[in-house]
């Protein structure tokens, strides 16, 4: 595969904790290319949710590169195609990497119009009609058009996560990251957003999805990455992963959840 | 002791109660305002991340190192200014802090001296607002740090991941979520305040107070005047709380929708 085609290369992360005793990330190297749906699974502890929130430095890494668009996100400088040397602004990056989390995350005190238009407004200096007209569309595809004025308060868990969802693609980001988006939802209420994901998917966009929903991994997935005490231990397919696992640990966690 | 006669030629004097009334609750509400500014400044001093030497931690994050460099690249000039000054001004008294400002760090100033609505006067009423802003910015700052520590991280993780600064995420996430939380506490302070505001009367505020000593001065009683100033207090002071209490009461059931 080309360069061009990868979006984000991690190169030998690491994130230590309590003094370097814990390692959340013990060295993981690995790609996200323009279009995938990379699945990132494993136990409870095994630093999916670090290596996620490194990728836009919620995590500031120990170690390592996390390289977006070939530009070094970790490090304070750069240089540029013209041999000048730049400062990373990490907000610039934050803004193509849209970010959606377990607990939603919802501005409480905004209506869930203002919770949409917030960022492109004061990020991007979008107008507030330009914004509005946005939001509104995004909200009528998620089929919650009727509750533009409601506060995240009135909403139901299904309907906040698809509201985060949606806030996020306000931004218009290249690629959006998934913390666990169904783990704290009534069970009757996973199947709504799992399908605003997967219409995501197959509209193009580059994704990244930590889950416990295997069967979302299988079907909507086309990479799934199985990660084991901050290890990278297994990368593959679906098929390779889910029907012909190797290492011993990626086959006594599937054992468990399936 | 207390006589009604006492209480007629009080009553004479209650022009300066009135005037005393209206320097009382001024003082209180500069004192509030400008300490509240300040508060902010300290509780967001407080919490800031600024180190200076933090170079000296090689590892990504600086948080690696340990022993004399570690703790070296860990120092943060900001919080320690502002926890010293919180921590000063919280264990000393308000008396000594009045006096030190106003005999000691202003007295080579040489203030304006006009009268503040025809009645207040300037050069004696700015010391006592700056000392009472100085005292309770140490109180308000606590409370105004422990409302932003309330909110919930996650706020902030989703304002930083959709590209939002440090300073947008403060100013249209954290901070108006936070004041609405801490207003019963800082309503609170203000009636504080208006008590507290009775020492100014030592360094010649015309406060109520001071309306006391000036019939005291003149009748040769203070009884009946200390009762009159205690009821105005009171009148100040208890509809205040019970207007906070109401207004409390009506937040926190909005926010059980
Ligand atoms: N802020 C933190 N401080 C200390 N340890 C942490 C912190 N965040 C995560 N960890 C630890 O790092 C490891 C990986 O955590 P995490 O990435 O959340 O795992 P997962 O998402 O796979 O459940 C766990 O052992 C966890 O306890
Ligand atoms: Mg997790």
């Amino acid at each position: 595969m080309a360069t061009s085609d990868k979006l984000i290369q991690v190169k030998n992360l690491k994130k230590y904790y309590n003094k370097g005793t814990l390692h959340a990330l013990d060295d993981v190297t690995v790609d996200v290319n323009k279009g995938d749906v990379m699945v990132v699974i494993g136990p409870s502890g095994s630093g999916k949710s670090t290596l996620l929130r490194s990728l836009n430095l919620l995590e500031i890494p120990t170690d390592g590169e996390i390289l977006f668009h070939n530009i070094d996100i970790t490090k304070k400088k750069f240089v540029n195609k013209h041999g000048k040397v730049e400062k990373v602004d990490i907000n610039l990056h934050r803004q193509k990497m849209g970010m959606v989390f377990q607990h939603f995350n919802l501005f409480p005190h905004k209506t869930i119009l203002d919770n949409m238009i917030l960022a492109p407004m004061k990020v991007l200096g979008v107008s507030k009609t330009e914004a509005t007209e946005k939001a509104m569309a995004l909200l009528k595809r998620v089929g919650l058009e009727d509750r533009a004025g409601a506060f995240p308060i009135q909403l139901s868990g299904g309907q906040k996560q698809r509201i985060a969802i949606v806030r996020a693609l306000m931004m218009e980001p290249e690629v959006m990251l998934f913390d666990e988006p169904t783990s704290a939802l009534d069970p009757e209420m996973v199947g709504e957003v799992l399908e605003v994901m997967k219409e995501l998917a197959l509209g193009g966009m580059t994704m990244v999805v930590v889950t416990h929903e295997m069967g979302f991994a299988r079907e909507v997935g086309n990479r799934v990455l199985f990660m084991a005490d901050g290890k990278l231990v297994e990368e593959g397919t679906p098929e390779e992963i889910f029907d012909h696992p190797k290492h011993p640990r990626l086959q006594d966690f599937l054992a468990k959840v399936l | 002791m207390l006589s009604i006669e006492g209480f007629q030629s009080a009553f004479k004097y209650i022009q300066l109660f009135k005037e005393g009334l209206v320097c009382t609750v001024s003082l209180s509400a500069f004192t509030v305002i400008l300490g509240f500014v300040l508060a902010l400044v300290l509780a967001l001093m407080r919490m800031a991340d600024l180190r200076p030497f933090r170079f000296l931690d090689n590892t990504q994050g600086g948080e690696g190192r340990t022993g004399f460099i570690g703790f070296l690249s860990r120092f943060r000039p900001l919080n320690l200014i502002a926890s010293v000054y919180i921590e000063v001004f919280r264990a000393t008294p308000l008396m000594v802090q009045l006096f030190i400002i106003y005999y000691v760090l202003l007295a080579g100033l040489d203030l304006p001296t006009f009268k503040l609505f025809g009645l207040i006067r300037f050069e004696r009423f700015i010391p006592g607002v700056i000392a009472l802003s100085l005292n309770s910015a140490a109180y308000l700052s606590e409370i105004i740090r422990s409302g932003i520590q309330s909110i919930d991280g996650g706020q902030t993780e989703a304002a930083r991941s959709l590209g939002m600064t440090q300073t947008q995420n403060m100013r249209y996430i954290v901070l108006p979520q936070a004041i609405k939380n801490i207003l019963p506490a800082i309503a609170n302070e203000f009636v504080t305040i208006i008590k507290e505001s009775a020492i100014c009367w030592t360094i010649g505020v015309q406060e109520i107070m001071s309306a006391v000593n000036s019939v005291k001065a003149a009748t040769f009683t203070i009884g009946e005047a200390l009762i009159i100033a205690a009821c105005i207090y009171f009148c100040l002071t208890f509809p205040t709380s019970k207007i906070i209490e109401y207004f409390e009461r009506k937040m926190s059931r909005g926010d059980k929708r």
